[in-house]
């Protein structure tokens, strides 16, 4: 019974948990390359479930490791590397407090420096782990290539982050892979699927950076270094899925079209190709010149009977998608010096639209405004002094909204000074019995194929209700225009309305059975029985469920009778303002 | 060494030289008191001979020399004389004619740092010999020769055949520098690529450190099951759809509103309890404080007498007879005898009350299961909320919002919300990345002291 005394915190969870001061002397380190190792490593604080055994019946907070994940980094070369740069700032000091200046050049010469590359093998050790991962590089590589080159972080980085956005922009518009844009008050949203991976990634605003104080730049300089790195090798080898040249290289051909006077207004030579590239007007040179419009044919299995219809699905979707990737194809697009000149090129580029813009705007610009081929021109502002009558005038929400709603939308909502319809967030899936906006429901008619006339129509014609007192001289006429368009049954009402009631005879028809309708009701009849048969429990959560379906429609009916109600208001309002 | 002889020359000649050995007599002379002085040293000599009267002499030579170009007594008289009959009359002419030049338009004129600099004396710039010079010229020039003459005969010299038949060198490449990892100008290369199976034994790889050690597999899961990228709320579209909007605007309410609220109850704590003000009663009760003394004696008495209470209290039990024990015993017996019968027979009559048991039974499993799913779905809840990694706790990041008039009416005129570098730093705290910190303060060393200058001082 005797033994020795079990001491307190020596064996159970104490001995899985390290604290961050103690992993930091056992690496040997001090505290900032420490937490660098940690970011590059991919190594995380851990929150002990019991802290207060882990922390020896101590309650003061502190950051734990795992002690297994620590013993894992005193392999790390790159810990070497640390300890060696440290030693060379040392020695560098050192050199320059003597004003020995070869010895400084000397030094210099022989900075240690490393690679990450093992580190990326070693955390994405296939392929796809990487792609899964770069949403974060993309949002990292995206932020900090708009910063200025102040000295808050390395130029290099800076320079680095805009190669690789600009070779990523440019594998997506070669992929057509685009999905979804979203402007919103802080960025602008994107998403791509690229490999069957989605992809969403943030960009900033030009020119909108204030520095906030309360963010440690050393912790997002680590980052991105790992993530440069991580999306330099990605871009390799999508680049070489898609059998072009790494590093990219503008098409001979394309590159021919570009105006080429002004080019050494922008840059210096040695610059001026990555700002080519960065105009994402050009298409990119392949290893193998291959011939276009390769489609990929969906491989055919012998499938059994249940899969075909699957199959059958598949393809059509395929379908769709391919018809949707050429959204702007055969559309000339020119846009104004005052519209986001990147994001909108990139946006045409993707789905295949011709652009251009005014020379002194950026390089790279293919056409002018002269060109009388151009369909589309972006302004964002009230008026324009010179038209041209052969081409639309668009504000930029059109382009985004058309990709969202996947078709081209009407212009008519987004002509010059026009109030534009909102922009809705194509990330919210709304489930049925939600509230949906009714500029949803009007983008998700037309998705149908369904015309948008009537929608119009009324709008109109309830203004011109208000507007006028002569309503119905007025109705005779429009009745007249929408004999074409309307059906029968919609104006036989609107008839009935304007006029008073023509008392008439006619002859009975006989009524034909609606076989339709028939097994409309046959179903409900089926469903009514099935109710009945439901035990009583399940009777209940049925009942529950039904009860929750509906009040969520509820809600939503509320929702969109004061939606109307807004509107309504709103019209009054602004009619009030005319008058 | 040429022009300083011609000098000691011309000097010898001049009639006021005098030589240095009356010059010594007449400095001892005019001392009075002969010194003795032992010039057989250079030293010694060159210290205590007299040279100022050379000195000048030859001064006033350069002087000569630097002004005119040359000894003034060797000059003809022409150059050195003119016949003034006054100014000549076209020149007379010309100088206001100039000098309204000047006023007019300001005429170039050199600077005056430039003047200073030029050079001024007269004296030629001794031709510098070595820049014509060659050393060993004459050597060099005949070994050409030779070479030339050998050369035209198609001799091949010894020398010329083993420079011809040197062995190549092997180009030392500079040893590879790994270059920095923010090199915008780097090459990357296919890093997936399946590579070919070394050929080494994986044990001596392990055993001689060239193996990386894998990386446990525990370490790709992900610390948090948030996605990289939290897409803003339908109502942050920057020209939002209205409901959307107004949902936005109420959740940043909200937000504010519990702030709000917590800031509240901090000040009600803070405020001070007005019961807790000094009233009369209260301060003149202070002010008697320890001068009445009545109170403690009573005190004291009070304590004395608790204290013979607790002495009374250890008082040692009896022993027991042996009698008593015995009953006790017993008594001990037959309470244990009871109770197992008792137990007896309620597991007897357990048999009729199968149906409640299992009941019973039925109903805790079901507890448990609803506890179990309570807990699972917590966890759950868990594994998507920032966890407590350090000191501090984790501060979501303020709402990005516009109110209905800061909404801009088109892509151009909107103005940005929020900084999407904070955004991306609290969204790396959010999933558990890094821990919360805040920025070391500055912490002074040495005291700052403040010192009147003495410019200030005097003016106040």
């Amino acid at each position: 019974m005797g033994g020795t005394l079990k001491k307190k915190y020596e064996s159970g969870s104490v001995t899985n948990y390290i604290t961050r001061n103690k992993a930091r002397k056992k690496l040997q380190l001090s505290l900032p390359d420490f937490r660098r190792l940690c970011i590059l490593k991919g190594i995380y604080p851990r929150e002990p479930k019991n802290k207060k055994k882990v922390n020896k019946g101590s309650t003061a907070p502190r950051t734990f490791y795992l002690l297994k994940d620590i013993r894992f980094l005193l392999h790390e070369p790159i810990v070497r590397k640390f300890r060696e740069y440290k030693i060379f700032v040392r020695k560098l000091k050192r050199a320059y407090g003597r004003t020995e200046y070869s010895t400084v050049g000397r030094l210099k010469d022989n900075k240690p420096a490393y690679k990450l590359d093992h580190i990326v093998k070693e955390r994405y050790p296939s392929f796809i782990d990487a792609l899964r991962d770069i949403d974060d590089a993309l949002c990292m590589c995206f932020l900090f290539s708009t910063f200025a080159r102040t000295g808050k972080c390395h130029v290099q980085t800076i320079q680095l982050c805009r190669r690789l956005t600009v070779e990523w922009m440019n594998y997506v518009i070669a992929s057509r892979a685009l999905r979804k844009v979203f402007i919103s008050i802080k960025g602008i949203y994107y998403q791509a699927e690229v490999m069957g991976q989605i992809i969403t990634w943030l960009v900033p605003y030009q020119f909108s950076h204030d520095h906030p104080t309360d963010v440690d730049y050393r912790v997002m300089a680590t980052f991105t270094e790992l993530y440069t790195t991580l999306l330099g090798f990605v871009n390799f080898r999508l680049y070489h899925s898609l059998n072009l040249v790494y590093p990219p290289k503008l098409d001979v051909k394309s590159e021919s079209g570009l105006n080429e006077e002004d080019v050494d207004d922008y840059a210096m030579s040695s610059e001026s190709y990555l700002e080519k590239l960065s105009a994402l007007s050009t298409t990119l040179a392949q290893v193998v010149s291959s011939t276009e419009d390769e489609e990929a044919e969906l491989d055919k299995f012998p499938v059994e009977e249940e899969d075909v219809a699957k199959l059958e699905a598949r393809e059509e979707e395929q379908k769709q998608q391919e018809i949707e990737k050429k959204l702007f194809e055969g559309l000339k697009i020119f846009l104004n010096r005052e519209v986001p000149r990147e994001s909108l090129a990139f946006l045409i580029r993707c789905f295949g639209g011709q652009v251009s813009w005014d020379r002194s705007v950026c390089i790279g610009s293919t056409y002018n405004v002269t060109d009388e081929t151009i369909t589309h021109q972006i302004v964002d502002r009230p008026n324009i002094d010179k038209q041209y009558i052969n081409r639309y005038y668009v504000q930029p929400q059109w382009l985004y909204d058309c990709v969202n709603a996947k078709i081209l939308l009407p212009v008519e909502d987004y002509f010059l000074g026009v109030t534009l319809p909102p922009h809705l967030s194509p990330f919210v899936e709304e489930k049925d019995g939600d509230y949906v906006p009714p500029e949803k429901l009007k983008i998700m008619a037309l998705q149908r194929g369904e015309k948008p006339v009537r929608a119009q129509e009324e709008e109109e014609e309830e203004e011109e209700e208000d507007d006028s007192e002569e309503e119905e001289e007025e109705e005779e006429d429009e009745d007249e225009d929408k004999v074409e368009e309307k059906s029968l049954k919609k104006m036989e009402e609107q008839r009935s309305q304007g006029n008073s009631l023509p008392v008439k005879v006619t002859a009975g028809k006989v009524k034909v059975d609606n076989l339709e309708r028939l097994e409309q009701e046959e179903k409900a009849e089926e469903k009514r029985l099935a109710i009945m048969m439901m035990k009583k429990r399940e009777k209940y959560l049925y009942d529950k469920i039904m009860f929750g379906k509906k009040r969520k429609i509820r809600e939503a009916n509320k929702l969109t009778a004061k939606r109307k109600a807004h509107d309504d208001a709103e019209k009054s309002s602004k009619k009030k303002t005319r008058k | 060494m040429a022009p300083s002889r011609r000098l000691r020359r011309v000097a010898a000649s001049q009639p006021g030289f005098l030589n240095l050995k009356t010059d010594s007599g007449g400095a001892a002379l005019a001392g009075g008191r002969r010194k003795r002085l032992n010039k057989n040293k250079k030293k010694s000599w060159n210290k205590h001979s007299d040279i100022n009267d050379v000195d000048a002499f030859l001064e006033d030579v350069r002087l000569q020399e630097r002004t005119t170009g040359g000894l003034l007594s060797e000059k003809s008289d022409e150059s050195l004389f003119f016949l003034d009959a006054g100014p000549p009359k076209d020149q007379r002419v010309s100088q206001p004619a100039e000098e309204q030049k000047r006023s007019k338009g300001k005429a170039w004129r050199p600077l005056r740092i430039d003047l200073i600099l030029q050079r001024d004396s007269l004296v030629p710039i001794p031709k510098d010999v070595l820049a014509y010079q060659k050393p060993n010229a004459k050597k060099l020039r005949r070994i050409a020769e030779k070479a030339a003459q050998l050369s035209a005969k198609g001799v091949v010299t010894r020398r010329q055949k083993r420079l011809l038949n040197r062995p190549p060198v092997k180009e030392r490449t500079k040893k590879a520098v790994t270059e920095a990892n923010n090199n915008p100008n780097r090459d990357y290369y296919d890093m997936w690529r399946e590579e070919p199976k070394g050929t080494s034994d994986p044990w001596f790889l392990q055993q001689t450190g060239k193996k990386r050690v894998p990386r446990p597999e525990r370490m790709n899961e992900k610390p948090s099951v948030l996605p990289a990228v939290e897409v803003i709320a339908a109502g942050g579209s920057y020209n939002p759809e209205f409901f959307s909007h107004q949902a936005l605007l109420q959740e940043a309410h909200n937000v504010e509103l519990k702030r709000q609220k917590e800031e509240d109850r901090i000040a009600k704590q803070l405020a001070v309890n007005k019961e807790h003000f000094a009233t009369e009663e209260t301060v003149m009760k202070e002010q008697v404080e320890g001068l009445v003394e009545e109170e403690e004696a009573e005190e004291e008495e009070e304590a004395a007498s608790e204290e013979d209470v607790a002495v009374g209290a250890i008082v040692m039990a009896e022993k027991k007879t042996e009698r008593q024990r015995r009953k006790e015993r017993v008594e001990k017996l037959k309470v244990q005898r009871r109770q197992a019968n008792r137990a007896k027979s309620d597991k007897r009559q357990q048999l009729f009350q199968l149906n409640s048991i299992k009941k019973t039974i039925k109903e805790r499993e079901t507890n448990t299961k609803v506890k179990q799913e309570q807990r699972k779905s917590n966890q759950e809840a868990e594994k998507a909320q920032p966890r407590r990694l350090g000191k501090l706790k984790f501060q979501p990041q303020d709402m990005e919002v516009q109110l209905s008039n800061e909404l801009a009416g088109s892509l151009r005129q909107l103005k940005p919300e929020g900084s999407v570098l904070k955004d991306r730093f609290k969204s790396l705290q959010k999933r558990n990345l890094i821990e919360p910190r805040e920025r070391a303060k500055f912490k002074r060393v040495l005291k700052v002291k403040y010192v009147e200058k003495r410019a200030f001082r005097e003016i106040t």
